[in-house]
């Protein structure tokens, strides 16, 4: 299998001193990565850095053979690179349907985005909420709606990664478990998928790999199934699964 | 009474589209923008060079002229503001007032103080319901109404007016949506120019055009923007009409001087009672 994303000794961080120091990372195309880690590991910083939100210090980021490090946020859009933000990750003040109409003009440049229908009939399968509230202000959704759509509008050109941040923050436990099987539907319909994850358990459960973060490093790198089994690290950044009030804040990366 | 209440609505809808394009500015740039007066001024001598000075009708001329504006506020925004971005609000602000003087002061180095007007014919004011309305007051409100259908058809119905409104709400966001955010910046300078210099026409056919008669109306239209809710297209509208109609009748128990006061007491009601304004939003601070 070929790598749709790899990222190369990457360094970036806010005004003095790196928070990211060299982090190395593939991801294998038609994958499922969940990357997880303690608070401060930096992984909302991989997430920025790697949308093109915060620049790229040193390092490279290679999305299907090209780098992409020196291209805004829009372009990198447009090269197959779709986002889900953790939070505000709709605009409010628009309705649903014009939240994906925006999806639609302005990530696609070309690769596909068909006229017409806002959501194609695959999308509204998984999505099955969203059509009856197209005119909805995206601002009245419930928090587990808003991540639908937020998830909707990255999947309306079919990109080459799926990069999600915190996708089941906030959820009830019915929208935590609708969003990791869409994240795996999604998944068997081709897209590539990088996420970071609080609820490590149930996204690892859906997941190949797992990375560990620790201190702006990636400290380990492995299939997720093998994760799940490891005890130490189970109390070290996922919480004992058995005896839940252990170190569960700390399991919370 | 009833006079006065027409009288109200006309001086709102006048100030529509210089509300307008404060908001817009507003929204997507979070700044308030103070060089909007001097704008609306310098766009009213252009469109009087041409009418006045070239002997062009007023509605050509306005049209040119709208579209000079609207270019002419992309290349202010290059060279004045774009510089400053990463700056704050509080800079952009300061330069904004800045560059009121200096564009009031153009206008005065080639026209100098006096005041003049536009070369149209002056019809008698009619009667309508014991109303007494005039032609430029008719001109007005159709323009005004006209341009307010249009930004709404813009900025509900086209690309170009859903990202703008997309910026406004979330900036980041709209840039990972693939929103080439100096575009759409571009597009609301150009969007505002127009309206600025409509209105400066406007004002300077109902008013004599001299250097300070865009910034004699900065204080209501920020009153309105802000009473609407700084950011809301609709908001500004309605902002519009209801400190128009609100100085207007005020003056029926106040002297007519005290009337600039008005607006800024509505400006401290909104933000003691009601911050985000009528339409608005509470800010989010990030």
């Amino acid at each position: 299998m070929s790598n749709v994303l790899e990222v190369q000794g990457l360094h970036a961080g806010y005004g003095a001193g790196d928070i990211l120091k060299g982090v190395e990372l593939t991801v294998a195309e038609g994958s499922v990565v969940t990357i997880i880690g303690p608070n401060g590991s930096g992984k909302s910083t991989l997430v920025k850095t790697l949308t093109g939100l915060l620049r790229t210090r040193q390092g490279d980021i290679v999305l299907k053979g090209k780098s992409v490090k020196d291209l805004s946020p829009p372009e990198r859009v447009r090269a197959g690179m779709s986002y889900v933000p953790q939070e505000y990750n709709v605009f409010r003040n628009l309705t649903v349907l014009e939240n994906l109409q925006i999806a639609h003009e302005f990530m696609s440049a070309g690769r596909g985005g068909k006229r017409g229908k806002p959501l194609s009939d695959e999308m509204e399968a998984l999505f099955p909420e969203l059509p009856s509230r197209y005119k909805a202000l995206a601002g009245n959704l419930s928090g587990g709606q808003r991540q639908m759509l937020a998830f909707a509008c990255a999947l309306t050109v079919k990109p080459e990664v799926l990069v999600m941040d915190e996708p089941s923050a906030g959820l009830s436990p019915k929208y935590m478990t609708d969003i990791f099987d869409c994240v795996k539907r999604v998944n068997e319909m081709g897209v590539s998928v990088l996420m970071v994850e609080q609820n490590a358990i149930e996204a690892l459960r859906i997941s190949h790999r797992c990375i560990v973060m620790a201190n702006g490093r990636v400290r380990l790198a492995s299939d997720a199934a093998a994760v799940l089994g490891m005890r130490e690290l189970q109390s070290l950044y996922l919480g004992d699964v058995k005896e839940a009030e252990a170190p569960a804040s700390a399991a919370a990366g | 009474m009833l006079q006065t209440l027409f009288n109200g609505f006309v001086t709102g809808i006048t100030m529509t589209l210089p509300a307008l394009a404060v908001t817009l500015l507003f929204g997507v740039l979070k700044f308030a923008n103070f060089a909007i007066g001097a704008m609306m001024t310098v766009a009213a001598y252009m469109a009087f060079a041409l009418n006045a000075q070239l002997g062009w009708p007023l509605l050509p001329s306005t049209i040119v002229v709208a579209i000079v504006c609207g270019l002419l506020c992309i290349a202010v925004d290059v060279v004045t503001f774009k510089p400053l971005r990463d700056r704050g609000s509080i800079t952009l602000m300061v330069a904004s007032l800045g560059l009121g003087f200096v564009l009031e002061n153009i206008a005065r180095l080639f026209y100098g103080n006096s005041a003049r007007s536009f070369a149209i014919e002056i019809a008698r004011p009619f009667r309508v319901m014991d109303i007494r309305m005039n032609k430029e007051q008719m001109i007005t409100i159709v323009v005004s109404t006209v341009a307010m259908l249009a930004m709404y058809f813009l900025l509900t119905r086209t690309p170009v007016g859903r990202a703008m409104r997309a910026v406004a709400d979330n900036p980041s966001l709209a840039l990972v949506r693939g929103i080439e955010s100096g575009r759409i910046i571009r597009w609301t300078w150009f969007i505002a120019g127009v309206l600025l210099a409509v209105g400066g026409v406007l004002i300077g056919m109902d008013r004599a055009i001299e250097p300070p008669m865009g910034s004699s109306y900065l204080i209501a239209v920020f009153a309105a923007a802000i009473f609407g809710g700084l950011g809301s297209p609709l908001g500004a509208f309605l902002g519009a009409l209801a400190i128009g109609i609100v100085s207007e009748m005020a003056t029926l128990v106040i002297p007519p001087n005290y009337r600039i006061g008005i607006p800024l007491c509505v400006i401290a009601l909104v933000l003691i009672f009601r911050p985000q304004g009528l339409m608005g939003q509470a800010h989010i601070r990030r």
